[in-house]
C-alpha cells in the first residue's frame, strides 16, 4: 500500500489543523473503517519517532466493566494519557484502537463529534458504504418501490379500519358530527360543504350498515380505482380530494355489490354524451368546476338520502396519511380529472338538472361600448339547492364574454368590474360610470 | 478461554454478554500498520425473522364522544373470568364469588372489581376551575399519595370500600383484581387476601443456535439545548453500524440483528411552547424546535437503517398523538430514512414477534404515571405489577391519556411476552420472573439515554440483557471514573 496516505494525513493535521477522526479519514480517502483506523496508528507511531511537533491522539476502549454488582459493555473514548488508567479499570478488553489525532490537545470530546457530524452530513448516502456490516435488507427503495409500498399500505389499512369503525362506530348514539378540515380547495366552499360531506358520510356510515340503494353505490363505485373493471371503463375514475380513504375501505368492503351497478352505469356513458358539449363552456377552471361537480353529488346523495343516521366521527388522521398519496394521484393525472369530471357531472344531470326559463338581468356590451343591462328570460339548467351558485356563474360567464368583443383593455376592465357588480346586485338602470366609458 | 455451551442437550445458562462474546472472536488488534490491499472485514448483519403484531395498538376511526365507562366495562368483562379462575385456585374451588350487590355481611367470598384509590392530592380539573374554591391551579407533584386515600372496589354495578390487608399504598386505580374476604356491619368490605390475574400463559420460545442481539435504547432526547448526550449518540450508532471497534467487536456488533427506540427521540425542550405565549412578531419566522429536532432524528436514522433494522416507537415528547395507543410517527418526517425498508415506525406500546421471541413494551408513560399515584419507586418493580395485574396501563383512562375505547380493552395482556420492557427509566434494570405456569420474562427498564449514555443489549439465545454505555471526555473531570452503572 502506499505511503501516501501518510502526507495526507499529515498535510490535513498539521497544515490544516484539522482534526482527523478515523471516520473522516475513512469517508475522505475513501477506505475502509478499520483501514482508516490503522493508517492512523501508523501515522502516529512514524510521526513520533521522527520526534516531530506534539501530537495528541484519542482511542476508543471498549469492554467489559464492572462495577456495583452489574456488568456492563463500556464504550470509551479516552485521551492518550488516559488509556493505560482506562485499561486498567476494566475486566475484559474486547478492542482499543485510534480514534482521532490532532495537533491540539482535546480538553473536551464535543470538537471530535461536530467533525464526525460533519463528514458524515456530506455524505449521508454512503455512511454505511466503508462500515464493515453490511445488511442485505438495507437497500433504498426506488421510487417505484415506494409508491408500491404505499399502495399496498393504502389498501390494507382501510379494510381493518372499516372493522374497527364498525366496532367503535355502531356504538355511538350520542356522537355529534364533526366537522371536518376541508383542504385545499374545499376549504373555500367550506361552509357549504361541511354539511354536505357530513351528510355524505352518515350516509356512507348508514351503507355499511344496511344494504341500501344501489344508485349511492353507483356513485361509489365510480370512485373505485382498481377494484371495480367497469368503472375502469371510464378509465379514468380518480379520487376526489375531499373524499377519504374511508370510502375506499367501503368500495372495497362492498365489492361484491358493484355487480349491481353495472346496468346503472350503462345508462350513464348515453347521457354522459349529450350532456358533454352543455357543460364544456362552464370548464373555464378545471379546479372550480370539480369541486363544484363534487358538490353536486354530495347534495345529490343527500337529496336521495330520506333516513338520516348519526353521522360518525371521522378522524383527522385518516385524512393525513392519505394526502400525500392522493396529492399524487392529483399531481399524477390532472388530465383525467376534467374527464372523470365530465361523465360523473352529467350523469348527475341526467338525476336531477332541469332547464327552465328565469328572469334575469343580462349585462352586455353593446355597439357603442355601452354596457347595458337587460332583463329577459333565459333558459337556464338548475338543480333544487344550487340556484344561486349557478347564477353567479352565469353572469360572469356572461360578461367574459362581452369582454372579448370590446376593444379596449380598459374597458374590458371596467366593463368586468362594472358588470359583475351590477349583475351582483341585479341593478335595473344603466350604471353611472356608463358616462365615463366613452372617453 | 471460556466457551459457550451452544445447544448440547440442555444448555448451561452461563452469563454470556456481550462483551465475552465480542472478545473471543477472532480479530487482529487495530494498532498497527494497514496491511496491503486489505480491504478491510465485511461481516454480514444477522437475519433474523420479524413480525409486527401491528393491529391490536393501532386506532383507525377515530370518535371522541364516548365517555371511558365503556373501557372499564370491557375490562371488567375480560378479566372477570380470569380472575374467578385465580380465585378458585387459591382459595379452593367451592369458594363463593360474589357480586357485590349481592353480598351478605359476614359471609365468607370473594369478590372481582376494578380498585379505585380515592387521593385528596388527584389533580382534579373541576377542583381547578371550581370558582368558590377559588384555587390557584396544583403545581406537578412527584407523587399524590397520602395517608388519607380510601381502597373502594367497584364492579358492574355497586362499589364498596376496601379495609384490611391490602396494601392501599401500592395498589393503582384501574386494577382489576379478586378480594377475598367479607363485608363487616359498617358496610366496608374488610380483606383478608387478594390476588391478581398474573401472568398469561406464554407460548415457549424456540431454541436460537446462536447468539442474536437486539438493542434496545430510549429517550434520545435529541433537539435539546444540551448536547452532551451526541457524542455518546453517535458512539451508539457507529458501534451498531460495525464503524467502531476493531474486528473482534465488530463482528459482534453484526450480531445485533435489530434496533428498537423506544420513545423520547426528541427532548422535552422541543414541546416548549413558547411559541404561544410570545407575541407574533417576536416569533414570525421561527420555526418549532422540534421541526430542526425530527431533521436531527432523520439523519440519525438514516445510519442505522442503512445498516440494522430499526423500531421506531414514539413517546411522550415526540410528535404524534398524546392519548394512548400511541400512533407511529409519520414516515413524511422521514423523507431521508423512509426510502430504506428498514425502518419501521411502529405503535407504542409495540408487540413484536423477533425470531420466535415475543416483545411487548411501552415508552414508560405507564410506568411513570403509576409511580405518581403509588408508592412503589423502582421502575423495574412497577413493572412487574404491571404484568401480575395482568394489564399494561391500568391507570389508564384515569390519570394517563388513553382513547376511549369501546369494545376491547388493548391493554390488557392476552399472551404473555418474552421481553417486557418500558423506556426512560432513570436507570437501567433487568429482570427475570418466572410464573406459575412456566413463563420466563426478562422485565426490562430501558435507560433514557441522554441522561444516562446506557442502551440495553437483548441476548435473544439466552434472554439476558446486558446494559452499553457510552463515555467520552470532559473538561470538567480530571478522573475518568463514570461508574455510571446501575445501584
Amino acid at each position: 500500500m502506499d505511503e501516501l496516505y501518510l502526507d495526507n494525513i499529515d498535510e490535513y493535521v498539521n497544515d490544516h489543523n484539522k482534526i482527523v477522526t478515523y471516520k473522516w479519514l475513512s469517508l475522505t480517502l475513501g477506505v475502509h473503517v478499520n483501514t482508516a483506523k490503522q493508517m492512523l496508528y501508523h501515522y502516529l507511531e512514524h510521526k513520533r519517532k521522527e520526534s516531530s511537533p506534539q501530537l495528541h491522539a484519542t482511542y476508543l476502549v471498549s469492554g467489559k466493566l464492572e462495577g456495583n454488582g452489574q456488568t456492563c459493555h463500556h464504550v470509551s473514548l479516552v485521551r492518550e494519557d488516559q488509556l493505560e488508567d482506562f485499561k486498567s479499570k476494566m475486566s475484559l478488553i474486547v478492542s482499543v484502537h485510534v480514534y482521532s489525532v490532532q495537533k491540539a490537545l482535546l480538553k473536551d470530546s464535543g470538537p471530535l463529534y461536530s467533525v464526525d457530524y460533519d463528514a458524515v452530513k456530506d455524505n449521508l448516502k454512503n455512511c454505511s458504504k466503508y462500515s464493515s456490516i453490511r445488511c442485505t435488507n438495507a437497500v433504498p427503495m426506488s421510487a417505484a418501490e415506494l409508491q408500491q409500498f404505499q399502495d399496498v399500505q393504502r389498501a390494507p389499512p382501510p379494510v381493518p379500519e372499516s372493522k374497527t369503525s364498525v366496532t367503535n362506530g355502531n356504538s355511538s348514539t350520542a356522537s355529534k358530527p364533526s366537522s371536518k378540515p376541508q383542504k385545499g380547495i374545499m376549504g373555500m366552499f367550506a361552509n357549504k360543504s361541511a354539511p354536505k360531506s357530513q351528510d355524505n358520510s352518515k350516509e356512507v356510515k348508514s351503507e355499511q350498515k344496511e344494504e341500501s340503494s344501489s344508485v349511492t353505490e353507483a356513485v361509489k363505485s365510480k370512485q373505485a380505482l382498481k377494484s371495480n373493471p367497469v368503472a375502469n371503463f371510464f378509465g379514468t375514475q380518480t379520487k376526489k380530494p375531499d373524499k377519504p380513504a374511508k370510502k375506499e375501505e367501503e368500495v372495497v368492503a362492498l365489492e361484491q355489490q358493484h355487480q349491481r351497478t353495472a346496468p346503472e352505469e350503462e345508462q350513464e356513458p348515453a347521457a354522459m354524451q349529450s350532456h358533454k358539449e352543455t357543460k364544456s363552456d362552464s370548464r373555464s377552471k378545471t379546479k372550480r368546476t370539480e369541486v363544484s361537480d363534487s358538490e353536486e353529488e354530495i347534495m345529490e346523495k343527500k337529496k336521495r338520502r330520506r333516513i338520516k343516521r348519526p353521522e360518525p366521527d371521522s378522524s383527522d388522521e385518516d385524512v393525513i396519511p392519505d394526502s400525500p398519496p392522493q396529492l399524487k394521484t392529483k399531481e399524477k393525472s390532472p388530465e383525467k380529472e376534467p374527464e372523470a369530471v365530465r361523465p360523473s357531472h352529467a350523469s348527475s344531470e341526467t338525476k336531477i338538472r332541469k332547464r327552465r326559463k328565469v328572469l334575469k338581468s343580462r349585462t352586455f356590451l353593446d355597439d357603442e361600448g355601452c354596457i347595458v343591462t337587460e332583463k329577459g328570460y333565459v333558459s337556464e339548467s338548475y338543480s333544487e339547492t344550487e340556484d344561486d351558485f349557478q347564477s353567479t356563474k352565469q353572469a360572469p360567464h356572461a360578461s367574459i364574454k362581452a369582454k372579448t368583443t370590446s376593444s379596449s383593455k380598459d374597458d374590458e376592465k371596467k366593463s368586468h368590474k362594472k358588470s359583475s357588480a351590477s349583475s351582483n346586485k341585479g341593478t335595473k338602470q344603466a350604471s353611472i360610470m356608463g358616462f365615463f366609458q366613452k372617453k | 478461554m471460556g466457551s459457550t455451551v451452544i445447544g448440547r442437550g440442555k444448555a448451561v445458562r452461563r452469563s454470556v454478554m456481550f462483551s465475552d462474546l465480542s472478545a473471543q472472536r477472532e480479530g487482529s488488534s487495530l494498532l498497527c500498520r494497514p496491511a496491503s490491499e486489505d480491504q478491510g472485514p465485511v461481516f454480514e448483519r444477522t437475519t433474523i425473522d420479524y413480525s409486527p403484531c401491528t393491529e391490536r395498538y393501532r386506532l383507525g376511526e377515530r370518535s371522541f364522544s364516548r365517555q371511558y365507562a365503556h373501557i372499564y366495562a370491557a375490562r371488567l368483562m375480560e378479566m372477570r373470568p380470569l380472575l374467578s379462575e385465580r380465585a378458585k385456585h387459591k382459595w379452593g374451588s367451592d369458594v363463593l364469588i360474589k357480586k357485590l350487590c349481592d353480598l351478605e355481611t359476614g359471609e365468607q367470598c370473594c369478590i372481582v372489581g376494578t380498585l379505585f384509590k380515592r387521593m385528596d392530592l388527584q389533580p382534579s380539573i373541576l377542583k381547578e376551575i371550581s370558582e368558590e374554591h377559588n384555587l390557584l391551579p396544583q403545581p406537578a407533584r412527584t407523587k399524590y399519595i397520602t395517608e388519607a386515600d380510601e381502597l373502594i372496589l367497584e364492579d358492574e354495578l355497586q362499589r364498596i370500600k376496601l379495609e384490611g390487608k391490602i396494601d392501599r399504598d401500592k395498589c393503582v386505580t384501574g386494577s382489576v383484581i379478586v378480594i377475598y374476604g367479607a363485608e363487616k356491619n359498617d358496610g366496608k368490605f374488610t380483606v383478608e387476601d387478594f390476588c391478581m390475574a398474573d401472568l398469561p400463559l406464554q407460548t415457549p420460545r424456540p431454541e436460537l443456535g446462536s447468539d442474536k442481539f437486539v438493542l434496545l435504547a430510549s429517550g434520545l432526547g435529541l433537539g435539546s439545548s444540551k448536547a452532551d448526550s451526541m457524542l455518546g449518540l453517535q458512539l451508539l450508532v457507529d458501534m451498531v453500524t460495525g464503524q467502531l471497534g476493531d474486528t473482534g467487536e465488530q463482528s459482534g456488533a453484526a450480531t445485533i440483528s435489530r434496533v428498537l427506540l423506544a420513545g423520547n427521540l426528541l427532548s422535552q425542550s422541543t414541546q416548549d411552547k413558547d411559541a404561544s405565549t410570545k407575541p407574533k412578531y417576536l416569533t414570525k419566522k421561527t420555526q418549532a424546535g422540534s421541526v430542526e429536532a425530527m431533521r436531527l432524528l432523520d439523519e440519525l436514522l438514516l445510519q442505522l437503517v442503512a445498516s440494522v433494522p430499526v423500531d421506531v416507537m414514539p413517546g411522550e415528547c415526540d410528535p404524534t398523538n398524546y392519548t394512548l395507543p400511541q400512533q407511529p410517527l409519520h414516515k413524511c418526517m422521514f423523507p431521508l430514512s423512509s426510502a430504506y425498508p428498514t425502518l419501521q415506525l411502529v405503535s407504542n406500546p409495540y408487540s413484536a414477534n423477533i425470531d420466535g421471541v415475543r416483545f411487548l413494551g411501552t415508552s414508560g408513560q405507564n410506568v411513570c404515571d403509576i409511580r405518581r399515584y403509588s408508592s412503589m419507586e423502582s421502575h423495574l418493580e412497577i413493572l412487574e405489577e404491571t404484568l401480575r395485574l395482568r394489564h399494561l396501563a391500568p391507570t389508564a383512562p384515569d390519570t394517563l391519556g388513553c382513547y376511549p375505547f369501546y369494545q376491547r380493552d388493548p391493554f390488557i395482556l392476552e399472551d404473555c411476552p418474552h421481553v417486557y420492557f418500558s423506556g426512560n427509566a432513570p436507570v437501567f434494570g433487568s429482570k427475570l420472573v418466572k410464573g406459575s405456569d412456566g413463563q420466563e420474562v426478562l422485565l426490562v427498564t430501558v435507560p433514557d439515554f441522554s441522561s444516562t449514555q446506557t442502551a440495553c443489549l437483548v441476548n435473544l439465545r439466552t434472554l439476558q440483557c446486558e446494559p452499553v454505555f457510552f463515555s467520552a471526555f470532559s473538561a470538567d473531570e480530571d478522573e475518568e471514573s463514570e461508574m455510571n452503572v446501575s445501584h
